[in-house]
């Protein structure tokens, strides 16, 4: 395939320039063409319906089992025969559930802007510049993806605790600040999707470093900074074990941890209140849920940004 | 670095002067471990506990009223391996640890809970109160490890309705004639083409092999801990109950069929109709008593040996003292406490007390402290609404002084794992002879350099 | 496109610029990484129990890794799934992906639809697929019989389990299905437009310019798949080897992972956990590298080089 690539002038917010027909973002074909309920339209969603099913189902019997009292979470029926909403109140009750919420909230949030500058920073440092030790280096950081954290676990336990940090929260998302092989990875292959002219010609304006990295990369490809920051907050907000092992005192647990308090406590060893178990489950998985629906938005509008400028 | 650290952790807490806090704070593996002198004082960090229903509460509530001075600090959740270790390989463990029985020996094969002689003498525990086969459970070459609670035993629960249905009289639901019961068994089997409808006599495989290879005469783990696998009559067992399985379905149909049980629901397998008979563990009967109304018709039979007597293994829970618990004292008190009979029975008190605000009736208490045991029962088990039921809580009670307990091993994990994965091969068509001499061969691989390592 | 390599200093303020921006990484880096790493390297060559000191047992732990026949199982075990998994997931997320590029508006639900899965907690799923893939209950097996086809006993025939762990992580490609669908986005409609106009038709136009414009995506999700496949532990201990389940578990989903973690945490061998770490590492190395090559060969970026 040989399409030749025209130059143009940057596409950037502060400069407001015309758009260079590079940076467009292709919209969706559907928009252009009438809406036809071509066969291959009604095949799409068709597909589509089906993957919603498939990939909604489990959800939907969690909410289902939340919903049912003891003797029927495990019936094998998508609607529940009795509602209980108390299975609610019973979680409200079984513990500080706010305040885990409340703490999953804020550590999720740091671990996740931290995470995301950071690997974009040290991303722009590895697509951008050429430099001798950068092939080794980033053969390096793809590395650190690949030895099994479970080894390196009790290693880095005895670092937080000789800086005394143990029983505390930082060790939940203080590694962040200092990146992460996957988002620098996922990073830097955005970066990379930027034509080289772009930055040539900022640097040929006087442009720093620092300034290609906040006025050209960040802006072009905040879709990816929206995805590193949605995928870090939905991970440190489900993580188990890092609390598990690093925190002790029940106020400052975060929601995971709180919920293997209530699973263990109400449904395995105790009186295997599973619905209650289910309800907790539902409690501690639904605040992502909602993020996520409000925030990839953002995923498009970023996209719409970008195709708006010019 | 963790010598230097825990060398600290010994001089700050001499230097804090508390009283009764020994050597459970130096680097030294072993020896008496826990000292425990005076009143405990200072807080108490538990791990491996929640105590969340009223029998825990009850207890937990003594512990306080009688130890004042004592912070308490329970983050509530089950024993997790990997908690704990991660705790204890940073010299930050738990003061107390409470965890399965069967997994008392492997830890303190490997110095991770320390013997509990000091605390015994200084807390003057009475040892002989706790039922034998508990005490064997959290002993390892003459040292206590645990001090235990609870006492889970299995007999036959059995759904009278369908045997009724079917004309087989309750007596037959029995584990002394083997023939016999396959015989059974196979006649209240019922299979739609591929699908199976009904199990007749469910062995509960692979985790009741060791229940199975004892009513056959097995020890499949001697007293000094080595294994014993391929003994040839646990080797017969395994062979009877897979064939038992063989006859219902085979394996993978007959595990599927399991899977999908709603055990906790109303459409529980003996409610239900999927499976007339198996051996269960007393807290089913909890359970069960919710459905008692709805169409449930309860029976029981004694699992018994071949000479008719009653035998089951035993499972149940213990507290430990983790090597380098600051505070072994008010650990070791806490033991004492949860586990002597006069908190037992406010236990009791406090479960009678729900069981009537439920309008439900009391299904027995299994302390593993005996004279616990006897004086709930004789003050407590008094009206049970229904025969079945009665049967059942009878059966349970009466397995109590005959109940075992495998040996505890240095091996425990390995050979648990090894006679698992046989029972699991043999269930996939190896022969069980030649699955349980691997089984053997890798559990004695793993016993002798156990014991190697002094 | 001309390259900067002017004169030594400016490629020497290159550098250092280049080197302050990955300095954070750097950091990071050797705090918390290489000196666990390098502790963990060395204890592989020890007895590490987790509770009693370390000592040095030279390659004995290595010497036992080819002694134990369970190591080689689970090794085994573990390519067959990623096998299995890394080539379907890529086709099934991709192709989510392309479905939902046509769409309009609607595609903010389907986003949010696909993604559920990866905020379900892992203990939930499993237990949840457990029951949907039960082969005399489940409900994957009652649609497959709507088709006439008897589906197999999916959690307890030795035979599916690795299959089984497969349509598990299957369940959660949603956040693949992102990342291609920005790349989509992100393919200039005028490539589009000039293939039209040369009569490409539907396949032509995604071999031709699909394909190579989404090709760092591509490169991306495969080798993070890959390296995820190979330590795949969450679904396949909440399905077969949690507490409940262990006892019933058979050896033929036993991954790797899994193997490790029951070695570092129930049989005390932290030292033997750590060799198995180091071997999976150098395996997944190995494997990467390869990818790495491959991809660069193949993989275009606008930004114009790779390396």
């Amino acid at each position: 395939m040989s399409i030749e690539m025209k130059p143009g002038p940057p596409a950037t917010e502060t400069t407001g320039q015309p758009q260079s027909p590079l940076a467009t973002s292709a919209p969706p074909p559907a928009r252009r063409r009438r809406r036809r309920l071509s066969p291959l339209s009604l095949l799409r969603w068709m597909l589509l319906l089906v993957a919603t099913l498939a990939f909604t189902y489990p959800l939907l019997w969690l909410v289902s089992a939340s919903l049912k009292p003891k003797s029927q979470v495990f019936d094998n029926k998508l609607v529940p025969e009795t509602v209980q909403w108390s299975n609610f109140i019973e979680v409200w009750d079984a513990g500080p559930v706010l305040r885990w919420l409340f703490n999953s909230g804020v550590v999720s949030l740091m671990a996740a802007l931290a995470v995301t500058f950071s690997s974009a920073f040290v991303a722009f440092g590895f697509a951008y510049f050429r430099f001798r030790l950068r092939g080794p280096l980033f053969g390096l950081l793809l590395a650190t993806m690949m030895l099994p954290g479970a080894v390196t676990m009790i290693p880095v336990y005895l670092i937080w605790h000789q800086l005394g940090l143990i029983d505390t929260q930082v060790p939940l998302w203080a590694n962040n600040l200092f990146g992460s092989a996957f988002y620098i990875f996922l990073m830097r292959q955005f970066f990379l999707g930027i034509p080289r002219e772009l930055f040539e010609a900022a640097r040929i304006d006087g442009c720093s470093h620092l300034g290609l990295f906040r006025r050209i990369a960040l802006p072009l490809c905040r879709p990816a900074l929206i995805i590193v920051f949605i995928f870090e907050l939905q991970a440190s907000w489900s993580d188990l074990l890092k609390p598990l092992v690093y925190l002790q005192t029940e106020e400052y647990f975060t929601m995971p941890r709180g919920l293997k308090q209530i699973v263990d406590g109400f449904a395995l060893s105790g009186e295997y209140h599973w619905e209650i178990a289910m309800a907790a489950t539902l409690v501690a998985t639904l605040p992502m849920i909602v993020v996520f629906a409000f925030a990839q938005r953002y995923f498009l509008e970023g996209l719409a940004t970008t195709a708006r400028q010019g | 670095m963790r010598s230097t650290f825990l060398g600290l952790v010994a001089a700050a807490t001499l230097l804090a002067g508390c009283a009764g806090v020994g050597g459970g704070t130096s680097s030294d593996s072993g020896g008496s471990g826990a000292g425990s002198t005076g009143t405990p004082t200072g807080t108490l960090k538990i791990m491996g506990f929640g105590g969340e229903d009223e029998v825990g509460q009850a207890r937990i509530k003594a512990f306080k009223d009688a130890y004042g001075n004592v912070t308490v600090s329970n983050p509530k959740g089950d024993f997790d391996a990997q908690q704990f270790l991660t705790a204890l390989a940073s010299g930050n463990p738990p003061d107390l640890v409470y965890m399965d029985r069967n997994l008392i020996g492997t830890y303190a094969k490997k110095g991770a809970i320390v013997p509990l002689e000091s605390c015994i003498n200084d807390q003057k525990i009475d040892t002989s109160q706790y039922r034998d086969a508990a005490m064997r459970s959290v002993t390892l070459q003459d040292k206590v490890y645990g001090i235990p609670e609870f006492y889970v035993v299995t007999t036959n629960l059995v759904d009278a309705k369908s045997l009724q249905a079917a004309g087989i009289p309750t007596s037959d639901i029995q584990t002394k004639d083997w023939g016999a019961l396959k015989a059974t068994s196979a006649k209240l089997f019922k299979k739609n083409g591929n699908k199976i409808e009904r199990i007749g006599y469910d062995p509960k495989l692979p985790e009741y092999f060791p229940l199975w290879a004892t009513a056959n005469g097995a020890t499949i783990v001697k007293d000094d801990g080595s294994p014993n696998l391929n003994d040839p009559k646990a080797v017969e067992a395994l062979s009877y109950t897979i064939g038992l399985i063989d006859d219902q379905g085979g394996w993978t149909s007959f595990k599927s069929f399991r899977d999908a049980f709603d055990i906790f629901g109303e459409k529980n397998p003996l409610s239900a109709g999927t499976v007339v008979a198996f051996p269960m563990e007393n807290w089913y009967v909890n359970v069960l008593r919710d459905f008692l109304g709805g169409g449930l018709k309860l029976d029981s039979t004694a699992f018994t040996d071949h000479e008719g007597k009653p035998v089951s293994m035993v499972g149940g829970s213990a507290w430990a003292i983790p090597k380098g618990s600051k505070n072994p004292a008010a650990a070791c008190a806490w033991a004492k406490t949860m586990t002597d009979k006069a908190t037992w029975l406010k236990a009791a008190d406090a479960r009678i007390a729900k069981v009537k605000e439920d309008k439900s009736f009391f299904t027995g208490l299994f302390t593993a402290n005996k004279a616990a045991d006897e004086e709930i029962r004789a003050k407590y088990l008094t009206d049970v609404p229904d025969a079945g039921f009665k049967r059942a809580i009878d059966n349970f009670y009466a397995t109590l002084d005959s109940a075992v307990a495998l040996n505890p091993s240095p091996a425990g994990a390995e050979i648990d794992a090894a006679w698992r994965s046989a029972v699991t091969r043999a269930l996939g068509g190896q022969p069980a002879q030649q699955a349980l001499d691997q089984a053997q061969k890798e559990a004695e691989a793993a016993f002798s350099k156990a014991n190697g390592n002094g | 496109m001309a390259e900067r390599t002017g004169p030594g200093r400016l490629q020497r303020r290159e550098s250092r610029a280049a080197y302050l921006f990955i300095a954070p990484w750097i950091v990071g880096f050797l705090v918390f990484t290489a000196g666990p790493m390098v502790a963990s390297l060395w204890l592989s060559f020890t007895d590490y129990s987790l509770v009693e000191p370390a000592h040095a047992v030279g390659t004995a732990n290595y010497q036992q890794l080819l002694d134990d026949p369970r190591v080689g199982r689970s090794l085994a075990n573990t390519f067959v799934y990623a096998a299995l998994f890394v080539p379907l997931g890529t086709v099934v997320a991709l192709g989510l992906a392309m479905l939902l590029h046509g769409v309009g508006r609607a595609s903010g639900f389907f986003r949010t639809v696909f993604y559920l899965p990866v905020m379900t907690p892992a203990v939930a799923a499993g237990a949840m697929f457990l029951l949907l893939l039960n082969g005399q209950r489940g409900l994957l097996n009652q649609v497959l019989g709507w088709f006439g086809v008897t589906g197999p006993n999916w959690t307890t025939d030795p035979a599916w389990l690795k299959p089984s762990l497969a349509i598990v992580s299957l369940w959660t490609v949603g956040g693949s299905i992102i990342i291609y669908l920005a790349a989509l986005n992100n393919v200039p409609r005028q490539l589009y437009e000039a293939a039209l106009l040369d009569g490409a038709g539907p396949v032509r136009r995604f071999v031709s310019v699909t394909l190579p414009m989404i090709s760092g995506a591509l490169f991306f999700t495969v080798i993070t798949h890959t390296i995820a496949a190979m330590q795949m532990f969450d679904q396949a201990y909440t399905m077969f080897y949690g507490p409940q389940q262990k006892a019933t578990a058979s050896d033929e989903s036993l991954v790797y992972m899994v193997y490790l973690f029951q070695n570092a945490f129930e049989f005390f061998k932290m030292g033997f956990a750590s060799a198995m770490a180091w071997v999976l590492f150098v395996i997944i190395l190995v494997i990467t590298v390869v990818q790495v090559r491959l991809g660069n060969r193949f993989v275009y970026y606008e930004g114009g080089s790779t390396r």
